[in-house]
């Protein structure tokens, strides 16, 4: 293992029952200040990746070491200390959306605080302050005392981030961020993303669809395909058609599909 | 080779056609066993002729008297599912597949509400009574205890029905498994929450009518206390009361109800939003209303509290409002929490005079009576059925000749949905003489409340494509209803109908309480003589009828 790794995977394997295999005999190693791809078809097992490191779900075998903390064996307190220090961007933001926005980007502070928060005033005045600043940088101080489920599908990622940020990630992990999302509204996220990652220089874990987006952002580009990783190559120097690979050996009608979706 | 023009159905659902048909017959047989004809009826007449004599003119006792007996019926029944909805909150957390720490936690849940549904409130009343003595804390105890079996299992289902992804995000975050429910799990079912409650605050005000009966304070006790001196001017006069103040509460619950779960059905989102574009949403013409502009001053000012918005000042009225109610019921009804507390040690103890359960010596004369019980509940069914299928039809929107008819016909399930079943079972008893008649005649007639909307409920939720399909190709409405809409709704129709025979069960059994007839009488006779193990076995029976039921149902749900 090298020493600089932030995320380390070795050999993992993730079985869903006896015959469904998410993970199959994985290995990664993410530096830091990294910025990793993961591209593949739907199923190719990109989520299950992404879960691995947060501790979301534990491999059948194999190792996953993150910021120094041994995932599998990691017991719920520690767990929940690197999860604070991770933070995760989901496909379907997954907001509270009966909540105010402001609520929701405060709920990115739970791990920080103790007992069970419902409602607004529950949270401390200058975690709501900080909470206001992070909106502030996604752009929507505005909107922080409406419901979530009033927003647009764009305006509800970028609360998620905002969410992500209150927890000041050290490695952010987002799945799919953009795949819901209006051609205008990922240019807004991805932009977004990429100017945060860059800032803090964080190192990231980001699986995408759209292989010019990869191209785009990444250092590093991680192709996977039936669980298994079949690319893992820098950005610089790999031109579209390599990285279109890992979708078109599947067959030629879903990257066609791709192609053009992409 | 000839060409099969007809599929043959599989043995599985020749099975179950068999099993229906059988469950039909038998319901015939009882209906026509029980001597439920026009004959009954044609005496019934003259005792009703008598009976009205008696009732006419109603003595309506004096205004304030009706508003303290009002007042404290709702007390009673306000703090009962007041009190049911706080012990099944942390149950259905226990008990919701996506929320429980432990398989054994889930079992154990499940198990606590199973019970709480078996065991009737009127039985919990009656022991209750001899612990706490007459009054409203023996009410709010007994009908508090066994709500908890329906509103329990419905927060535990509306919880395992929510999305999993904001629960997932605050679990990402680092939060707690308590965290992650608080600020995950319980604000989306909170609306469901407060629905279900209302939804059992109508049933409880219906139950406490027959609790009455038992020795609970309120309008039930003071019903009971004129018809046992044959006082039947104020008797009915005030069972006209309750079904005023039965109208009355489910009127207010319902709107609030449509106005929680309306709400969640208006926002533009649903579970997983749909990509929009931002342009989309725009502006909100009107200035003062748009919150945008609001929580820009906020911003400039650095306020980090949400702003005293139309529905912010709504909802916290709602919540002053249930403040005062809940407050206002301890002082009419006397119950203070502290009081209900130190209860709680006092009814474990009550229920452990239910152990073991004893046969008494009348074992062969109990299962004959739940022989009887079980023939009032399918016939009963039987009416029900005939009753609501025409109603429900007509009812349902998609279905009715025209939209007054079904609004009409929506009044009568409602109307017959207020009157509390136990009213009925008295007026029945009164035209056919004490026993089963009576019992399955006022079930009956009462089922048309539950299965007419029911029935009407899954005939408009009918995929509406075949029925256009076949309007498009020149098919009469009858039809249309044949041919499309009846074959869709089967299905649903047959599991509620095995439901309605399951309540029947339950209530056939407390029905006869009150003199109509099958076990229910010895259920009573048991409690007031303190043979407790005697009503565990009766309790015991009723509730592996009610087992087999479900099974049957589970069965049959397969194979349709």
């Amino acid at each position: 293992m090298s020493p600089a790794a932030v995320v380390e995977l070795t050999g993992v394997t993730k079985r869903f029952g006896p015959d469904v295999l998410g993970l199959d005999d994985v290995s990664l190693s993410v530096a830091a200040g990294e910025v990793v791809v993961l591209l593949g078809l739907s199923g190719s097992g990109k989520s299950t990746l992404l879960r691995h490191v947060d501790g979301l779900q534990m491999p059948t075998s194999g190792g996953v070491r993150v910021l120094g903390v041994d995932v599998p064996t990691a017991g719920g307190r520690e767990l929940r200390m690197l999860r604070r220090r991770i933070g995760f961007v989901f496909q379907q933001f997954d907001l509270v959306g009966s909540r105010t926005v402001l609520e929701n980007v405060c709920t990115g502070a739970l791990g920080r605080l103790r007992g069970p928060r419902l409602g607004l005033p529950t949270y401390p005045r200058g975690l709501r302050r900080e909470a206001l600043e992070h909106l502030d940088r996604v752009g929507l101080a505005d909107r922080a005392f409406q419901r979530a489920d009033t927003l647009s599908g764009g305006q509800q990622q970028r609360v998620a981030v905002a969410r992500a940020l209150m927890q000041r990630p050290e490695v952010p992990l987002a799945d799919e961020p953009v795949a819901s999302l209006d051609p205008e509204s990922s240019a807004q996220v991805m932009d977004l993303l990429k100017t945060i990652s860059r800032e803090n220089s964080l190192t990231v874990l980001c699986s995408l669809h759209q292989v010019d987006l990869a191209l785009g952002w990444g250092d590093r580009i991680v192709g996977l395909r039936t669980g298994r990783t079949v690319l893992d190559l820098p950005t610089d120097g790999l031109d579209r058609d390599q990285v279109m690979a890992v979708y078109s050996r599947v067959g030629a009608d879903a990257s066609a599909l791709l192609t053009t979706a992409g | 080779m000839t060409e099969r023009l007809a599929a043959r159905p599989s043995t599985g659902s020749t099975a179950a056609m068999v099993v229906l048909l059988a469950l039909l017959a038998t319901a015939v047989w009882a209906f026509a066993d029980l001597r439920i004809n026009v004959a009954t009826f044609v005496d019934g007449a003259a005792r009703a002729a008598e009976f009205a004599e008696r009732t006419f003119p109603l003595d309506f006792p004096p205004p304030g008297e009706i508003l303290r007996l009002c007042g404290q019926t709702l007390a009673i029944v306000v703090l009962a599912t007041l009190l049911s909805t706080i012990l099944s909150v942390p149950l259905a957390l226990l008990a919701a597949a996506n929320t429980t720490p432990a398989r054994s936690a889930r079992f154990g849940a499940r198990a606590l509400i199973v019970v709480a549904r078996a065991v009737p409130d009127v039985v919990l009343a009656i022991v209750f009574v001899r612990v706490f003595g007459i009054g409203a804390l023996t009410g709010v105890l007994a009908m508090g205890l066994h709500s908890i079996g329906m509103i329990g299992k419905m927060y535990a289902d509306a919880i395992e029905q929510i999305d999993d992804g904001p629960p997932t995000a605050l679990r990402a975050t680092g939060a707690t498994r308590l965290q992650q429910i608080a600020g995950g799990v319980l604000p989306p079912v909170l609306p469901a929450f407060v629905a279900v409650g209302l939804h059992r605050l109508d049933i409880n005000l219906r139950v406490s009518v027959v609790l009455g009966f038992v020795g609970v304070e309120g309008i039930g006790y003071a019903i009971a206390e004129s018809l046992r001196v044959l006082d039947y001017q104020r008797g009915i006069a005030l069972a006209l009361v309750v079904l005023g103040l039965c109208i009355v509460v489910e009127l207010i619950s319902g709107a609030i109800r449509t106005a929680l779960l309306g709400r969640g059905e208006r926002t533009r989102f649903a579970r997983k939003p749909a990509p929009r574009n931002d342009e989309e949403l725009g502006v909100d013409a009107d200035l003062t209303r748009d919150p945008r502009l609001r929580s820009a001053a906020a911003l400039v000012e650095g306020l980090v509290s949400p702003p005293w918005t139309a529905r912010r000042i709504s909802s916290t009225a709602y919540g002053l409002v249930t403040a005062l109610v809940v407050v206002a019921s301890m002082s009419a009804s006397g119950v203070a929490p502290l009081e209900l507390l130190g209860a709680l040690p006092r009814v474990v103890a009550g229920l452990g005079l239910f152990f073991p359960p004893d046969g008494g010596g009348i074992l062969a004369l109990l299962f004959a009576e739940l022989l009887v019980t079980i023939k009032i509940a399918l016939a009963a069914t039987l009416i029900g059925v005939v009753l609501s299928l025409p109603i429900g039809a007509l009812a349902a929107r998609n279905v009715a000749p025209s939209p007054q008819i079904a609004q009409a016909a929506r009044l009568v399930i409602l109307t017959i949905r207020g009157i509390p079943e136990l009213i009925l079972a008295i007026v029945f008893v009164v035209i056919t003489g004490l026993g089963e008649v009576a019992g399955a005649v006022a079930l009956g007639v009462g089922a048309v409340g539950l299965l007419g909307k029911l029935v009407a409920d899954s005939l408009e939720e009918v995929d509406p494509g075949p029925e256009r399909a076949l309007t498009a190709t020149g098919a009469t409405r009858t039809q249309v209803f044949f041919a499309a809409t009846v074959p869709a709704g089967v299905r649903a129709l047959v599991a509620h109908v095995l439901y309605l025979l399951d309540t029947n069960i339950r209530a056939a059994t407390l029905l006869g309480i009150v003199g109509a007839g099958g076990i229910g009488f010895y259920l009573l006779n048991a409690s007031r003589v303190l043979e407790f193990g005697v009503v565990t076995t009766i309790l015991l029976m009723v509730f592996c009828t009610v087992m087999l039921v479900e099974l049957l149902a589970i069965w049959l749900r397969g194979r349709f």
